[in-house]
């Protein structure tokens, strides 16, 4: 009997075990499905703080924004879209033309407090900590501080920034995961590619493995990490290796969507044109890339959206409200099925719909 | 009657032993490195595929390198090489993509305005007789604003399949074409600074203009014509790196300049030792990638091959001084 009863506990449990994998991979499927749904409809706007007068409360308030470089497109569209918001509401908002060299930051900061601005916003990634110094003297002088579009929602602000516009970094990673897993029939092998100089690049990246690693713990990810000034000599050399070291890679995440450029030219040597890639910025010529096939798809965002986000944010600092934790700006897949509703050719901002300023503007009392 | 041997000329056979040694040690290292890397990694780094693949991904690094070599080679140096790619790069994507150009006249355009921006920089540090690192830095930096300016700072994807095909999609062996051009550019200038009297003179002129000016050499000329084809060079660069990636960005491509200084003087200890020299500089693009790429196989940290790649440049430098007994260096 108890031969018996062992050879029959056995052969349960391994018809349990056996059903398990099936059932969770299901699952995870499920899971990883219901994610990319999620983000595959044109967004509608939610309010994320009270409304309140904004003309009544701006009228006497300006704000000084110094973003990383203007001689980056994000930046340039980002900057447009907070100075439309600015113009809504009838307020001062000043651009800082600089081409990242951080003494023209540093001029930027003497220039608003020189000036009188009311607000100072460093956007579009400059790391508010690389002017410590000067950001600490503005507050004394009575600025504020905030940061548009750099910490990830996980991250802690620097403490002499008042308010950050943060972004759901880790949200654009659970989609790439999500994505990676549907598309690779939940057996991926991915190559992540990021870049740790870059503030929100660690919990992105750590977001696409813990994701993948719940969808499935035995799935294979290997990780390089890419400085910034170094995308163009060392991701082509670093794809081409891994893909060499490990021929099962079947999913390239390059996190930030302009690597992709260099992406494409080591799958093309490496003959691995069976691997596939997604990333992540919305960045129009990858959105072409999207719509001609050699990306098969794009996280975008909407930077008109981000850019009411972010002065909502700054306005609200400056009427003493409280500040949302995120600029709430929602993430869209962009695949070959919509790649054209981004624009031939695709633009920063075309897709998402326009409801953010309908939306924004009943939130700040300029319509009924 | 039998052949005595002294001992001067048992030092003399030593001497051209160290010569030899010395010309080819840097092909001896970059055979250790890959002998070490495939005993380390038996199954995936000595395969064709690996083999293929280091080749074909460095075209445009071994290219810019030749560029700058040119007027290196000359005692000139030219900083705007890989403004003028990046720049070269962009106006082929804008002029192909943008406005409607076949890509062979882009193609052609590319490399002509290459060879005006060289012809530029010949006029300025001849004309008014000014260093060529002040001319070339200026220009360089103008080109970058040009650069930003026609491409309303935005990268521009779309350039035709057909230079994409060209360049690495269509193989020889297995190895995409881009090797190959990079190949028969080094050869070309090999050849030509070995065996044709321009090339004898540019070398004449790096070495001592004044001796070459009062030996009847046109200086001026030769150094004119130097920056000329560096700048042609270059363009050629900026081609194979838009055929690379199908695309245009407007400033990633300045990050290989140094990579392709570090070549040059890497090849510079090599082959024709003390000289720069273009399969001196093959060599040494490929012994770096080599080293790169079973680096990143391995696994290693992306600051790991900073540390190869600083390191290698001074370790292959100073051992080659080492040879020589420490001599003052005169690169040209």
């Amino acid at each position: 009997m108890r031969f018996h009863g062992l050879t029959l506990t056995t052969g349960a449990l391994a018809a349990f075990s056996a059903m398990m994998p099936v059932s969770a991979s299901a699952d995870a499927m499920a899971d990883a499905q219901a994610v990319l749904d999620a983000h595959r409809v044109v967004p509608e706007f939610n309010p994320l703080g009270s409304p309140f007068d904004a003309t009544a409360c701006m009228a006497d308030k300006s704000v000084f924004s110094i973003p990383v470089n203007m001689a980056i497109p994000f930046n340039v569209e980002l900057q447009k879209a907070m100075r439309r918001a600015a113009e809504d509401v009838g307020f001062t908002y000043t651009t800082w033309e600089n081409q990242g060299a951080s003494d023209s930051w540093i001029q930027g900061v003497n220039q608003a407090i020189a000036q009188d601005y009311s607000l100072i916003d460093v956007a579009g990634g400059l790391n508010p900590e690389m002017l410590a110094p000067q950001l600490r003297e503005a507050k004394a002088a009575g600025l504020a501080v905030t940061t548009t579009h750099l910490y990830d929602e996980s991250q802690e602000q620097a403490d002499f920034v008042d308010a950050s516009a943060k972004v759901d970094y880790r949200r654009a990673g659970e989609i790439l995961a999500a994505w990676a897993f549907v598309e690779t029939a939940g057996k991926p092998n991915v190559l992540i590619i990021g870049s740790d100089d870059v503030l929100p690049s660690i919990p992105f990246v750590e977001q696409i493995k813990e994701s993948l690693g719940e969808y499935c713990p035995d799935c294979k990810t290997r990780y390089l990490n890419v400085p910034v000034n170094e995308w163009a000599t060392r991701i082509q050399s670093g794809t081409q290796s891994a893909l060499l070291a490990d021929q099962g890679i079947n999913y390239i995440l390059p996190i930030y969507d302009s690597m992709t450029q260099f992406v494409t030219p080591a799958l093309r040597i490496a003959g691995a044109s069976n691997v596939g890639m997604a990333s992540y910025n919305g960045t129009p010529f990858v959105l072409d890339m999207v719509r001609d096939g050699t990306v098969q798809m794009d996280v975008g965002e909407s930077l008109g959206w981000a850019g009411y986000a972010a002065v909502d944010a700054q306005m609200r600092v400056l009427c003493g409200l409280e500040v949302p934790e995120s600029l709430g700006i929602p993430l869209l897949i962009f695949d070959a099925s919509n790649a054209e509703t981004a624009g031939v050719p695709a633009d920063f901002d075309s897709g998402y719909g326009d409801g953010h300023i309908s939306g924004f503007r009943k939130l700040w009392g300029l319509e009924g | 009657m039998s052949v005595v041997e002294t001992p001067q000329s048992n030092r003399l056979s030593a001497e051209i032993l160290k010569k030899e040694f010395e010309r080819f040690a840097l092909l001896m290292a970059w055979g250790l490195l890959f002998i070490l890397f495939s005993m380390l990694l038996p199954d995936t780094f000595m395969t064709w595929r690996t083999v293929s693949s280091m080749l074909g991904s460095q075209a445009v690094l071994v290219v810019l390198a030749l560029a700058i070599l040119v007027p290196l080679t000359s005692g000139d140096f030219d900083l705007s090489a890989a403004s003028t790619l990046v720049f070269t790069a962009m106006f082929l994507a804008v002029s192909n993509v943008n406005w409607g150009w076949s890509i062979g006249a882009s193609v052609i355009a590319a490399l002509l305005l290459g060879g005006f921006i060289g012809a530029v920089n010949a006029f300025f540090v001849l004309y008014f007789r000014i260093h060529s690192l002040i001319i070339t830095l200026g220009l360089g930096t103008f080109l970058n604003g040009m650069t930003l300016w026609i491409s309303d700072s935005r990268t521009i994807a779309g350039v035709s399949m057909k230079l994409v095909e060209l360049v690495v999609i269509k193989r020889l062996l297995g190895v995409p074409m881009a090797f190959y051009y990079g190949l028969a550019v080094a050869v070309i200038m090999w050849w030509a600074l070995e065996y044709t009297i321009t090339g004898r003179k540019l070398l004449f002129v790096g070495r001592g203009r004044e001796v070459a000016r009062l030996n009847g050499v046109s200086v001026d000329r030769v150094r004119a014509t130097s920056f000329a084809a560096s700048g042609i060079l270059a363009a050629l660069a900026g081609v194979l790196y838009t055929g690379m990636t199908g695309s245009a960005d407007p400033t990633s491509g300045l990050s290989l300049l140094l990579p392709a200084f570090a070549a040059a003087f890497l090849g510079a200890t090599a082959i024709y030792p003390g000289r720069f020299n273009p399969v001196g500089t093959l060599v040494g693009v490929y012994f770096l990638i080599t080293g790169i790429t079973g680096l990143t196989m391995l696994g290693a940290d992306a600051f790991v091959q900073s540390l190869f790649y600083g390191g290698a440049l001074i370790v292959a430098v100073s051992l080659s001084q080492l040879v020589r007994k420490r001599q003052p260096q005169n690169f040209g």
